[in-house]
C-alpha cells in the first residue's frame, strides 16, 4: 500500500509536468499545425536560465523561473518571426516543419552546452524537507511543484475556454480560413500561442529539474517521448486534455515500476511505458481520451 | 446620384499566375441585393476572395462608401473588413465545427460595431429559433439547414453593412433553398445590403434588386434582378439547364 502511494504520488507530479508541458505542444500543432521537436529542448534551456540565475546572479528563485520564462517567450517569438513564419509563407511541408524543428532542437541542446556547459546541475532549493503520508515519502519541492502545474493548467485551459483570445485560437485551430476572414487577427492568436508556450515550456522544464534533482542539458530529449504521448492521450490541441493525459500517463509510468505487478519493469524502462502507451493510442484512439472525431495527427 | 455602398472597378487577377478577373465592374447600392451569376470558371467568387486576399489582384479598386467616406478594401487587412462594414459567408466550411453554436456567435462579434453582445445574439437566436436549443452543441452536429443560418449569423454577428455571399444555396436540399433565399430577403429588409454569387442563377436574380452576368472574368451583361431571370437569351445561353 505504501508503494502504490508512493508510486500514485510520484505519477501524479511527473504527471503534471507532463501536461504543462503537453499543453503547449498541443496548442502549438493545433494552431500552427507544427509538431514543435525543439520543446523539449526549450525545457532545457527553462532549468539551465534558472539555475544561472539563482546560482550566479544570486536572485530569488521564483525571480529566476519569471525571467526563465520570459526567455522562453523571446526565443519563442524571434523563431516566429525569423523561421515559422516564413515556412508558413512558402507553405512548408511536414517534413520540412519536421526538419527545421529537429534542427532548432540541436542547435538549443548544444548552445546550452556551450553556454552553461555540459556537467549535471542541481538547484540550490530543499529537495530533502519531507512529509510523511502513509508512509510514503512526500518531498515539499515536489507537493510544490504539483500544486503549481495543476494550477497553472487548470487557468490556461479556462482562458483558453474563456477569453476572447481563447476563442479566437479555438476558432484558428479549427478552421483557419473561416478565422482569417472573420475578423480574427491571426498574426495575434500566433503571438499568444507562442507565448504560453515558452511560458509553460520553461516553467516544465523548471519543474523537472526540481523533481529530477540532477539534470543535464538532455533533460528536455529525454522527456520529449513522454510529453508527445502525453498530448495524444490527452487529445491535441485540449488543454484540459493535456493535464489529464499528463496525469494518466504519469500514473501508467510510474505503476509500471511496482513489485506488486509481476515484479514490475525496472524504473529505465519508464520511456518504453510511454512509447507503447503512445502506440496503443494511436492504433485504437487516435483522437485521443476527449476527442470527439479522429483528426490527422 | 448617391454614390453606391460598394463599388468594384477594373478589377484583375487570379491565382498565382493564372488570370481569372479581366476586369469587373459591379456597384452595389445601399439596401440592395446584388447578384452575380455566370458559367463555372467565369471568375464569380474569385471576386470575393480577392477581396479577402485570398485570391490575387494585379488592378482595379473595391471601395466601400460609408458615413461619406471611402474606404480602400483592398488596402485593408482581411481581418479588418469586418470594421469597414464587410461581412463574408465563404461557400464551404463556413462554421466552426469543432466549437458550439454559442461560441460560433461570440467569435464572429466585433466589439467595434458598438452593439452589445448579448443583444446580438438574442437577435440571432430570436431569428433562428432552431439554434436556441442547441446553444452548447458543436455546431458540426447540425444538419445542412441549420449550418448555413449559422453560417450568416456568425456574419451578422459584426454588425455589417454589407454582406458577400459565396454561393449561399450550394449544398442544400431544393426545399431548403427556398427557406434560405426567403432568409437572404429578410436579412436584406434588416438593413442589410447583399452581394452574393450563385449557381442558382434565376432564384437568386428573382430576390435581387440588380444582376450582373460575368463570363470569362469580364462583365457580359447587367439587368434588374428579375429582368434577367426572365431574359430567354440570357435564360439559354448562361443557364439553360433546368
Amino acid at each position: 500500500m505504501t508503494d502504490f502511494i508512493q508510486l500514485l504520488f510520484n505519477g501524479l507530479v511527473e504527471g503534471s509536468i507532463f501536461g504543462i508541458a503537453a499543453l503547449g505542444i498541443s496548442l502549438v500543432y493545433s494552431v500552427l499545425r507544427l509538431v514543435n521537436f525543439a520543446a523539449g529542448d526549450f525545457l532545457t534551456l527553462g532549468a539551465f536560465t534558472t539555475f544561472f540565475f539563482t546560482t550566479s546572479i544570486k536572485f530569488p528563485f521564483v525571480v529566476a523561473v519569471v525571467i526563465s520564462m520570459v526567455l522562453g517567450v523571446a526565443l519563442s517569438l524571434i523563431l516566429e518571426f525569423i523561421l515559422w513564419r516564413k515556412l508558413r509563407k512558402i507553405r512548408a511541408g511536414t517534413l520540412a516543419l519536421f526538419l527545421v524543428a529537429t534542427g532548432v532542437a540541436f542547435i538549443v541542446r548544444q548552445s546550452i552546452a556551450m553556454l552553461f556547459g555540459s556537467d549535471s546541475r542541481r538547484f540550490e532549493i530543499d529537495q530533502i524537507k519531507s512529509f510523511e503520508f502513509f508512509g510514503a515519502i512526500i518531498p515539499q519541492a515536489q507537493l510544490i511543484v504539483l500544486v503549481c502545474s495543476s494550477i497553472a493548467i487548470t487557468a490556461i485551459a479556462i482562458f483558453i475556454k474563456k477569453a476572447s483570445i481563447g476563442k479566437d485560437m479555438r476558432a484558428y485551430s479549427d478552421n483557419p480560413s473561416l478565422a482569417a476572414v472573420s475578423g480574427i487577427n491571426v498574426n495575434r492568436v500566433i503571438i499568444a500561442t507562442w507565448i504560453i508556450s515558452g511560458t509553460f515550456g520553461a516553467l516544465a522544464g523548471v519543474f523537472q529539474g526540481t523533481v529530477q534533482g540532477q539534470f543535464t542539458n538532455a533533460m528536455g530529449l529525454d522527456l520529449l517521448l513522454s510529453i508527445l504521448a502525453a498530448v495524444v492521450l490527452g487529445t491535441i490541441g485540449d488543454a484540459y486534455g493535456a493535464l489529464i493525459g499528463g496525469f494518466v500517463l504519469g500514473i501508467v509510468m510510474e505503476l509500471s515500476t511496482w513489485d506488486a505487478l509481476l515484479g514490475g519493469i525496472p524504473s529505465t524502462y519508464k520511456p518504453v511505458v510511454a512509447f507503447v502507451v503512445l502506440v496503443i493510442v494511436l492504433l485504437f484512439k487516435p483522437e485521443g481520451i476527449f476527442g470527439v472525431k479522429a483528426r490527422k495527427i | 446620384m448617391t454614390k453606391p455602398l460598394l463599388t468594384i472597378s477594373g478589377l484583375e487577377g487570379g491565382y498565382g499566375d493564372i488570370k481569372i478577373l479581366n476586369g469587373v465592374n459591379i456597384e452595389v447600392p445601399a439596401k440592395s441585393i446584388v447578384t452575380i451569376v455566370g458559367p463555372n470558371g467565369a471568375g464569380k467568387s474569385t471576386i470575393m476572395k480577392a477581396i479577402y486576399g485570398i485570391a490575387n489582384v494585379t488592378a482595379g479598386s473595391v471601395t466601400i462608401h460609408k458615413d461619406g467616406v471611402d474606404h480602400d478594401v483592398l488596402a485593408t487587412k482581411p481581418y479588418n473588413l469586418s470594421k469597414i462594414g464587410i461581412g463574408y459567408v465563404p461557400q464551404i466550411e463556413n462554421i466552426f465545427s469543432a466549437m458550439t453554436i454559442d461560441e460560433n456567435l461570440d467569435v464572429g462579434f466585433l466589439p467595434e460595431s458598438g452593439k452589445p453582445l448579448g443583444e446580438l445574439k438574442e437577435s440571432m437566436y430570436a431569428r433562428y429559433p432552431d439554434l436556441v436549443s442547441r446553444k452548447k452543441d458543436r455546431a458540426g452536429q447540425l444538419s445542412g439547414g441549420q449550418r448555413q443560418m449559422l453560417a450568416l449569423a456568425r456574419a451578422l454577428m459584426s454588425a455589417p453593412d454589407v454582406l458577400l455571399l459565396d454561393e449561399p444555396s450550394a449544398g442544400l436540399a431544393p426545399a431548403l433553398v427556398d427557406q434560405l433565399f426567403d432568409e437572404l430577403v429578410r436579412i436584406n429588409e434588416s438593413g442589410v445590403t447583399i452581394l452574393m454569387v450563385e449557381q442558382n442563377a434565376r432564384r437568386a436574380l428573382e430576390i435581387s434588386t440588380y444582376g450582373y452576368v460575368l463570363d470569362m472574368g469580364r462583365n457580359r451583361h447587367e439587368g434588374a434582378g428579375k429582368s434577367l431571370a426572365s431574359d430567354p437569351e440570357i435564360v439559354g445561353i448562361y443557364f439553360g439547364k433546368r
